[in-house]
C-alpha cells in the first residue's frame, strides 16, 4: 500500500500511508485509537474505498471495491466482533459463504472431510461437528482464521484478536500464527498490547494521527520505545507514586461464597484507598463485585458491610442509593447506551436526582455534566450527539462520569482501560487518583498487571473464584502477580485466604 | 453572485439532508404530506370539481380522525413498550374488557353505582377513575409478567389478550345495558355542528405523552431500557419498576381509549370491540419511525403514522379499492415504510 489517502469531511484520517507485507511474514500495526489502523485496514479489507494511492499484491496493482473482491484477492480480515453463527458447527461456518451442495442436500462429507484436512495441516485438535458455540473465545478465533484459510487466504488481517482472550487462549492462537507463517501467510496484527507485539511479532509499523510515524523490525525495538511512537511522548510502566492517606473503612466483605464464581472471599477498602483485585479471565473478580453491586441477585453467602452496616442488595438501584458504583467491564455491552446521546449517557445514573416536580431539570442536567466533562476531559462535539460519536477513550470517560456524577463511597471499576488508548489511560489512571484523594474507596478490577501495579496502592490476587494472595510495595511486580495468579502458590500451601 | 447562489443551494440541500436523516419525524411527516396530496388529487377527481374537493377532504379528516382516535391512543401505550424494546398485543382486548366494566357501571337500572343511589355525573366520575385504575392493573400485569416472570413480551400479552377477552365474553353473555344520554356527551358534543371531542382528546393525549417521553426521568429510563438493558440494569435503573410503569400506562391509555369507545358508540360488540387494535397500533408506531428493536422512536410519529394508514384507507375507498385489500395496502405500508427507516441507517 502506497501513499494511501483518506480523508471523512474536513478530517484527514490518513496521510500518505505507506504500508507493506512479506509472505510468510507478522507485522504488527500500533497506534492509538483514532489513528488510522482500522481505516486503513478497511481500504486494504475494501470495507471503504481510498481518496488516494495505490494498493499492490504480489506486484501488480489492484483495486479492491467491495470487502467480497479483497476476499477473493486473498485477503481475510479478521474483525474484532467474530462472524460467527454460534448455532451451526464448525464445518458449516467454514462453508457458511458457498455451502457445497449435492443435488439438493448440503454436501455434509465434503465439508467435513475438507475441514478435518485443514485442520490436519494446521496441527489443530478439533472436531469440525463441534458446536461453535461450545467453543471458547480462541478456538472461534482458531475458526475463523481457518475459515479464510479456506477461502485461500494470503494475507490475514486480525484486528485485536486477543483482547477477550485469557493468557492460555492467546498462547493458543499465537501457536496458530506461527504455523500460518510457517506456510507463508502474512499476517497484520492490530494490537494495543506490545507484549504480544514483542512476543510473536516480526516487523512494526507505528501510526499515529493519520501518519505513519515510525517502522521496523521488532527485535531491533522495546515495549517503552514502540509505546512512545505511538502517543508521540515518553510513557511510564512504573508506579504511579501518591499520598497514600486513608480514611475509616467503607467496604468489607466476609467470606463470601456463591458457590460457583467466587469462594470464601473477604476483603475490606477504606477511604481514599485504591485497591486492585487482579488475576486472569474467569477468575470470579467480575462476579464478586457485581453480586455486591446487586446486579446477580442473592444467591450468596457470606456479609456486605457498608460503613459498618450490613447490607444485602438484590437490586443495583438499592446499591446505587446506598452509595455503591461498579463500571462494568465491556463497555459496548454493559455500558453504552447507543440510543442515546453524550449527555443522556452521562448522566443517566444521577437522572432521578436531576428531576424537578415532574421533568427532568435539563439546566442542572447540563451543568452536572459540564462539570464532569471539563473534570475529566472528555472530548466530544455536541452534547446531543450520539454517545456511538465518541472514540473509545472518550466513551468509557463518558461512562466514568455517570458514576462519579454519583457521588459514590465506593467506586467499582471493573476493567477500566479497556479499549482505550495509552494517552487515555493514563487520563483515567489520573482520575482514578484524583477520586482516592477526595475520599472515594476505589477498587480496580484488571486482568491487566501493569494497569494494577501503575494505579493501585496494593493488590489481591484471586485465582478459581479464591483470594490467593495479596501484593504491595515491592512485591506489586508483574512477574509476582502473574505466579500468584496462574495458582503458583496454590500448589505451595494450601487454604490461602 | 451565480456561484454563490448555487454554493448556497448546495449547503442548505446537505443541511437539509442531515436533518432528514437525524430526524426521522422529518420523513414521516413528509410521507404524509405526500398522501394528503394524492388524497386531495384524488378526492377532487371524485367530487368534480375544486371546491367540491375542499369539502370532501373535510369531511374525510374528520372521520380519519375521529375513527382513529381509539387505536391512536392506544397506540401512544405502544409506542412507550416498543421503544423500551417489548411489545403489547394486549391492547385491544383490554380496551374490550374495559368497556364492558365501563357499561356495567354505568348502568341505570341494575349497575353497582344506581344500587347505592349515585347518579347523574358522579357515577361518571367513578367510572372514569375506576376504569383507568382498572388499566393500570390489566396493564400492571402485563408489567408483572414480563418483569418479573421474565416472559418474553410477545408471550406475556399474546396470553392476557385471549385470557381478557374469552372472560371479557363469557361474563357478558345476557349483559346489553344502554349507555346514560350524559356520559355519551363526553365525547358526542357537537362543536360547531362537528363531533371534535374524541379528537381533541386524542391529540391531548399525544401531547401529554410526548412531554412524559421527553421530559421525565421514566421517557429517559424507557429508552435507557430498550437501548440496552444490560447497561441500564448496571447504571443503577429499576429495570423491572420501569417495565412496570410502561405496561400499566399502556393499560391507562387502553382505558381512555375505551371511555372515548364507550361515550362514542354507547355500546360494544365484545366478541369484536378492539380486535385488531393491537395490530393498527403496531402499524401506527412503525411507520411513525420507531424501530422495533427498541431504544428509539417518536410519541408524534406515532400519531402521524396512524393518520397516514388513515388517509391511506381513505384514499383505498374513494378510489373503489375492494374493501378486502385494503389490509393488503395496508400490509404494503408497513413493509415500506420499515424497508425505509433501513436504508435511513444506512
Amino acid at each position: 500500500m502506497q501513499k494511501i489517502n483518506k480523508s471523512f469531511g474536513a478530517n484527514r484520517v490518513l496521510r500518505e500511508v505507506d504500508f507493506s507485507l512479506a509472505t510468510g511474514e507478522i507485522c504488527a500495526l500500533l497506534g492509538e485509537n483514532g489513528a488510522g489502523k482500522s481505516t486503513l485496514m478497511n481500504i486494504l479489507g475494501g470495507v471503504l474505498p481510498a481518496d488516494g494511492g495505490t494498493i499492490s499484491l504480489d506486484g501488480k496493482p489492484v483495486n479492491f471495491a467491495t470487502p467480497v473482491d479483497s476476499l477473493d484477492a486473498g485477503i481475510g480480515f479478521i474483525h474484532q466482533e467474530l462472524n460467527l453463527i454460534n448455532d451451526l458447527t464448525i464445518y458449516e461456518n467454514m462453508f457458511i459463504t458457498h455451502l457445497p451442495q449435492k443435488g439438493i442436500l448440503l454436501d455434509k462429507a465434503l465439508m467435513q472431510s475438507k475441514t478435518r484436512q485443514l485442520f490436519e495441516k494446521m496441527n489443530l485438535d478439533l472436531d469440525p461437528n463441534t458446536m461453535v458455540r461450545d467453543l471458547d473465545a480462541s478456538y472461534k478465533q482458531i475458526v475463523e482464521i481457518s475459515r479464510a484459510l479456506m477461502q485461500d487466504a494470503s494475507i490475514i488481517i486480525m484486528d485485536e484478536p486477543t483482547t477477550s482472550l485469557t493468557d492460555p487462549e492467546i498462547q493458543r492462537v499465537f501457536a496458530m500464527m506461527r504455523t500460518l507463517k510457517e506456510q507463508g501467510v502474512g499476517i497484520i496484527f492490530i494490537s494495543h498490547k506490545l507484549g504480544e507485539v514483542m512476543e510473536i511479532c516480526d516487523r512494526y509499523t507505528v501510526l499515529r494521527d493519520g501518519n505513519m510515524v515510525a517502522q521496523g523490525l521488532v527485535k531491533d525495538t522495546n515495549p517503552k520505545a514502540l509505546a512512545e511512537y505511538m502517543v508521540g511522548h515518553e510513557i511510564h510502566t512504573e508506579s504511579l507514586k501518591r499520598e497514600q492517606e486513608y480514611g475509616e473503612e467503607k467496604l468489607r466483605l466476609e467470606n463470601l461464597s456463591d458457590g460457583k464464581h467466587f469462594h470464601d472471599i473477604s476483603l475490606s477498602v477504606r477511604a481514599g484507598e485504591v485497591l486492585g483485585v487482579t488475576g486472569l479471565l474467569g477468575d470470579g473478580r467480575s462476579e464478586l463485585f457485581q453480586t455486591v453491586f446487586g446486579a446477580m441477585g442473592r444467591h450468596y453467602t457470606g456479609q456486605v458491610y457498608l460503613d459498618g452496616k450490613k447490607i444485602h442488595f438484590s437490586n443495583t438501584h438499592q446499591a446505587l442509593d446506598a452509595g455503591l458504583a461498579y463500571l462494568p467491564r465491556n463497555r459496548k455491552e454493559n455500558a453504552i447506551l447507543k440510543d442515546m446521546s453524550i449527555l443522556d449517557n452521562g448522566s443517566i445514573v444521577y437522572l432521578p436526582k436531576l428531576v424537578r416536580g415532574l421533568f427532568i431539570d435539563e439546566k442542572k442536567q447540563q451543568e452536572a455534566f459540564r462539570v464532569q466533562q471539563e473534570e475529566l476531559r472528555i472530548k466530544m462535539g455536541d452534547q446531543y450527539d450520539l454517545i456511538t460519536s465518541l472514540s473509545g477513550g472518550n466513551q468509557q470517560k463518558v461512562v466514568l462520569a455517570k458514576w462519579v456524577m454519583s457521588s459514590p463511597k465506593v467506586l467499582i471499576l471493573d476493567n477500566p482501560s479497556q479499549g482505550v488508548d495509552v494517552g487515555a489511560k493514563e487520563e483515567i489512571y489520573g482520575i482514578i487518583h484524583r477520586l482516592a484523594e477526595s475520599g472515594v474507596a476505589v477498587v480496580v478490577l484488571s486482568s491487566e498487571a501493569q494497569e494494577v501495579i501503575r494505579v493501585c496502592d496494593s493488590s489481591l490476587v484471586m485465582y478459581h473464584g479464591r483470594i490467593v494472595g495479596r501484593v504491595c510495595g515491592e512485591d506489586m511486580n508483574e512477574k509476582h502477580i502473574m505466579y500468584l495468579a496462574t495458582g503458583g502458590n496454590q500448589t505451595e500451601k494450601e487454604g490461602v485466604k | 453572485m451565480n456561484k454563490n447562489a448555487t454554493l448556497n443551494k448546495q449547503e442548505t440541500l446537505s443541511r437539509f439532508r442531515e436533518s432528514w436523516s437525524k430526524n426521522s419525524i422529518l420523513s414521516t411527516l413528509f410521507a404524509l404530506v405526500v398522501m394528503v396530496l394524492i388524497q386531495a388529487v384524488v378526492q377532487g377527481i371524485n367530487a368534480g370539481s375544486f371546491t367540491g374537493m375542499f369539502g370532501k377532504m373535510w369531511m374525510a379528516w374528520l372521520n380519519i380522525l375521529r375513527n382513529n382516535a381509539y387505536a391512536g391512543v392506544i397506540a401512544l401505550g405502544m409506542c412507550f413498550a416498543i421503544i423500551s424494546g417489548g411489545i403489547d398485543l394486549s391492547v385491544g382486548s383490554t380496551l374490550c374488557a374495559i368497556g364492558a366494566a365501563l357499561l356495567y357501571m354505568l348502568d341505570e337500572v341494575n349497575g353497582p353505582l344506581a344500587a347505592m343511589g349515585i347518579t347523574g355525573p358522579l357515577t361518571y366520575i367513578i367510572a372514569i377513575v375506576a376504569a383507568l385504575a382498572m388499566g393500570a392493573l390489566m396493564g400492571g400485569l402485563n408489567g408483572a409478567l414480563v418483569a418479573y416472570g421474565k416472559l418474553p413480551p410477545f408471550i406475556a400479552t399474546l396470553g392476557t389478550m385471549k385470557i381478557f377477552r374469552s372472560v371479557t365474553q363469557q361474563l357478558t353473555q345476557t349483559f346489553n345495558p344502554a349507555v346514560p344520554a350524559g356520559f355519551k356527551a363526553i365525547a358526542s358534543t357537537r362543536i360547531g355542528r362537528q363531533i371534535i371531542l374524541p379528537i381533541i382528546y386524542w391529540v391531548i393525549m399525544v401531547i401529554i405523552m410526548h412531554i412524559i417521553f421527553k421530559k421525565t426521568a421514566f421517557g429517559r429510563q424507557t429508552i435507557a431500557v430498550g437501548s440496552n438493558e444490560k447497561a441500564a440494569k448496571l447504571s443503577g435503573i429499576n429495570v423491572a419498576k420501569v417495565k412496570m410503569k410502561i405496561y400499566a400506562l399502556g393499560g391507562m391509555m387502553c382505558a381512555i381509549g375505551a371511555i372515548i369507545y364507550i361515550a362514542r358508540i354507547g355500546s360494544m360488540d365484545f366478541a369484536n370491540a378492539g380486535s385488531g387494535y393491537e395490530m393498527d397500533a403496531i402499524a401506527a408506531v412503525v411507520v411513525g419511525g420507531t424501530s422495533m428493536a427498541g431504544g428509539k422512536g417518536s410519541l408524534v410519529g406515532a400519531f402521524i403514522g396512524m393518520l397516514i394508514i388513515g388517509v391511506m384507507n381513505n384514499i383505498l375507498n374513494t378510489v373503489g379499492v375492494p374493501t378486502f385489500l385494503c389490509e393488503a395496502v395496508k400490509g404494503l405500508i408497513i413493509i415500506f415504510a420499515v424497508l425505509l427507516q433501513k436504508k435511513d441507517n444506512n
